[in-house]
């Protein structure tokens, strides 16, 4: 019996295989900028730099749990194990060619992190856990190639932008404006994800050239790639939807 | 279909002011002094603040003191109709024919008259005649506003305050119908299509029928439970007046308790107590029903895509922007995914290109067998071009600037389309499960958590008709278990379930007594002209029921 290989997404186009990079763990996403610790925690706004971890709990080894089969199979996360609050990063990605969409984020989330609550909505997504676990995914997702600076911004709210058109400058609208294009190409933050004023700008890098979105996005669309141009996928949804409809009730409409 | 204008282009231009394909936004940080209606809240805002001294509207508190109107604050186009509004003018509270387009539901109750009408022929041996049913016409026109008929030094309702309660009864025999004075007939013959009206009186048979409609005044300060016993008791006392019976013998008990239970038709059903409303509430108000109570196939019974958008029109305005937004949630954020679904004429964009390819496709409407493939076929089409018109209109997506108000509305074009090719909603809902499948896909996203949770799991009960598995569209409603929860698909639903019925001429979706009560020009909101209607309220030109100035000071 041939052995199983996981098909994280089906069809053949370059979206189809951009999505199953990102759905798939043994794929090393891309870096393509550097954000420091302590510039995570800032734009992040839950804790100031250096400051410790409120925590909710004993850390794990101090607290004497009793014996228990799932706790001996499920190794905690660090902010787990440490007794971190719950804190939230929240992510908005414009549906001009953004690298990542939001439900292609909690796929993400649920194959290459543990410990963690994903809601997917159309203008935002958001992940709770624990918050130095959050901190690390933070870093991670800002610093590789799932974040493309003028399309996609950590907003905890006020968050409508993702299916606006571009301003001149290329972002993505932000009523807040937490972010703002400098004179030397990069985009910095200006304010944390919730909209208050930082007191230090900080970079993420220069946006991607038109072409270079198109390479790495995620979103199907008529003038990229449109949907239509990959069959499996219009048909896998079908058959999901028939098989849905018919194994259902067995009614032979 | 290539070639063919987009409906919806027109809107964009003038909502914008800018090329609709154009991609990038020109106009930022304008604030709230874009809006007339915006700066008119303002003013209030502070006068009120002023003259109560407790502080009120301040559109400065977004974070960082930002008002909205930071990109433009687009004005909205009931769809079919040339006027132009501000968003807020398409609130309900700020919208006097929406208000009332709920109120003369909620204000109406369907009485037989047969039953009573026995219990005085065959109980007491009293004569009923035309003249008869007439005078107790006059009598119960009278009464039910809240006059006094029987007893001596009654208190009673000032006629100007109520002037919008009458009662019209109605009836399947033509040689009945003609006995009857004009003003208290709703004519079936002519106010419906000759094929309608006759499937309508078929249904109704030689039974008479009372449309009553009691003030809006009442409803507004009691609920929709009320309507069905206020009418019940003024029906009561006309009964005695018109016939000359004794006030205590006991068949008036069987007069009240025709009206109230054994011959009344409430227009939603009660609801459970977690929800906790009684009958005449919106959440009891089955989607097929819906479809009776609006009358635009009766208007464009050539043109069935038309009829069932006026249905989608109402629905999420009273579903979405009424129950679910207030009574269930609270709020004001629920009117962005309802006018979705009812300006710039988008849906109807959507939906007249699924009507060219099932025309196209299948030589016609109802024409396409009601299958699964069919489901896939027109559901598949009509859900990508939808969603390309998204990629092809930069303005279009800032229009529908949430996923959910796109899901819903080319969701409902898609399923309208599927109901409309085959006749069957069933077929339909199908295809609107298949469009969110797919949407997803595109998109990336959908709507909001709640939002998509019924409809990643909807393709699973679609041909669900057991009571406890699911239902056929027409019955289900609200309180449909998956359905509770989520604005954006209710109204739709309606909508979806309408369309297969519209398709194939049927003359009722779901009871024939309701389509035709509501067929009543004399009501206040014109049922056959929903979009209309609300422009009308939007303009501040729709005069509502429920007046009070003739008691209050005069401002």
């Amino acid at each position: 019996m041939a052995e199983y290989k996981k098909q994280y997404y089906p069809g053949k186009s370059k979206i189809s295989e951009n999505r199953k990079n990102l759905l798939d763990p043994e794929y090393e996403l891309e870096k393509q900028r550097e954000v420091s610790d302590e510039d995570v925690a800032l734009i992040l706004g839950h804790r100031a730099p250096g400051e410790a971890y409120k925590s909710v709990h004993p850390p794990l080894e101090e607290m004497q749990e009793p014996d228990c089969p799932i706790r001996e199979l499920v190794e905690p996360t660090e902010g787990a194990k440490a007794g971190d609050r719950v804190r939230y990063t929240q992510f908005t990605d414009s549906m001009y060619f953004a690298p990542a969409t939001p439900y292609v984020r909690a796929w993400m989330m649920h194959n290459r992190y543990r410990g963690v609550d994903t809601g997917t909505l159309s203008g935002r997504w958001i992940v709770e856990a624990r918050e130095r676990d959050v901190e690390q995914m933070t870093k991670d997702l800002l610093e590789s190639e799932v974040y493309e600076p003028a399309l996609c911004s950590m907003r905890g709210a006020t968050v409508h932008g993702h299916s606006l058109r571009l301003l001149e400058n290329g972002l993505m609208f932000d009523m807040l404006r937490r972010t703002e294009l400098g004179e030397d190409g990069n985009v910095y933050y200006v304010k944390n994800q919730i909209g208050e004023p930082l007191d230090k700008k900080i970079s993420v890098g220069k946006p991607l050239t038109e072409d270079e979105r198109k390479e790495k996005t995620t979103i199907f669309r008529k003038d990229g790639i449109g949907i239509r141009s990959d069959e499996e996928v219009v048909q896998f949804v079908q058959r999901i939807h028939r098989s849905r409809s018919m194994a259902g009730y067995q009614l032979k409409i | 279909m290539a070639g063919v204008e987009k409906r919806f282009v027109e809107a964009l231009s003038k909502k914008f002011e800018e090329d609709p394909k154009g991609k990038v936004m020109k106009h930022v940080g304008m604030g709230i002094e874009q809006s007339e209606r915006k700066m008119e809240f303002k003013k209030w805002g502070d006068k009120i603040t002023k003259e109560r001294g407790i502080s009120g509207y301040d559109p400065m508190l977004h974070l960082g003191g930002i008002p909205l109107g930071q990109r433009v604050l687009m004005p909205y186009k009931p769809s079919t109709t040339e006027t132009y509004c501000e968003g807020d003018d398409l609130h309900f509270v700020n919208n006097a024919a929406m208000q009332q387009f709920w109120d003369d539901i909620r204000r109406t109750t369907i009485v037989g008259l047969d039953t009573a009408h026995n219990v005085l022929e065959r109980r007491l041996g009293k004569e009923v005649t035309p003249e008869t049913i007439n005078e107790y016409m006059h009598i119960i026109n009278h009464a039910m506003p809240g006059a006094a008929v029987v007893q001596e030094h009654m208190v009673e309702t000032h006629p100007g305050l109520v002037d919008d309660c009458y009662v019209k009864v109605f009836t399947g025999d033509d040689e009945l119908a003609d006995e009857i004075e004009d003003q208290y007939l709703i004519d079936i013959n002519k106010l419906f299509p000759e094929d309608q009206a006759k499937q309508l009186k078929e249904a109704i048979g030689k039974s008479l029928w009372q449309a009553v409609h009691i003030p809006t005044t009442v409803v507004r300060t009691c609920d929709g439970g009320t309507t069905k016993r206020w009418s019940a008791m003024q029906i009561s006392m006309a009964m005695i007046d018109a016939y000359h019976l004794c006030a205590g013998e006991a068949a008036v008990a069987d007069f009240a308790y025709a009206a109230k239970h054994a011959a009344a038709l409430d227009m939603a059903s009660i609801l459970p107590a977690r929800r906790a409303r009684g009958p005449n509430e919106p959440g009891g108000l089955q989607f097929g029903l819906l479809g009776d109570i609006i009358q635009a196939n009766r208007i464009h019974p050539d043109d069935p895509a038309r009829a069932s958008l006026e249905v989608v029109a109402a629905g999420v305005m009273l579903y979405d922007q009424i129950w679910l937004g207030s009574y269930m949630s609270g709020g004001v954020g629920f009117t962005q995914y309802a006018t979705a679904a009812y300006t710039d004429d988008i849906l109807d964009d959507f939906t007249y290109y699924g009507v060219d390819y099932i025309n196209k496709k299948y030589g016609g409407i109802a024409e396409a067998p009601a299958t699964m493939d069919t489901v896939l076929d027109v559901g598949t089409e009509v859900t990508l071009y939808a969603l390309e018109q998204y990629d092809d209109y930069p303005t279009l997506l800032e229009d529908h600037f949430g996923g959910s108000q796109r899901a819903g509305v080319g969701a409902a074009g898609t399923a309208i389309s599927c109901s409309l090719a085959t006749g069957h909603a069933q077929a339909g809902l199908s295809g609107w499960y298949l469009h969110m499948l797919l949407h997803k896909e595109k998109h990336g996203r959908l709507g909001f958590y709640g939002y998509d949770l019924q409809d990643q799991c909807g393709s699973t009960n679609t041909f669900s008709i057991r009571g406890d598995e699911g239902e056929p569209l027409e019955l289900r409603g609200p309180n449909y278990p998956n359905y509770a929860m989520n604005v954006g698909h209710q109204g739709e639903y309606a909508g979806i379930s309408a369309a297969a019925h519209y398709a194939v001429g049927d003359g009722y979706v779901l009871n024939p007594l309701v389509k035709v009560a509501f067929a009543d020009p004399s009501l206040k909101f014109d049922y056959s002209r929903v979009r209309e209607e609300y422009a009308k309220g939007a303009l501040r030109e729709f005069s509502p029921a429920g007046e009070r100035s003739l008691i209050i000071p005069a401002k």
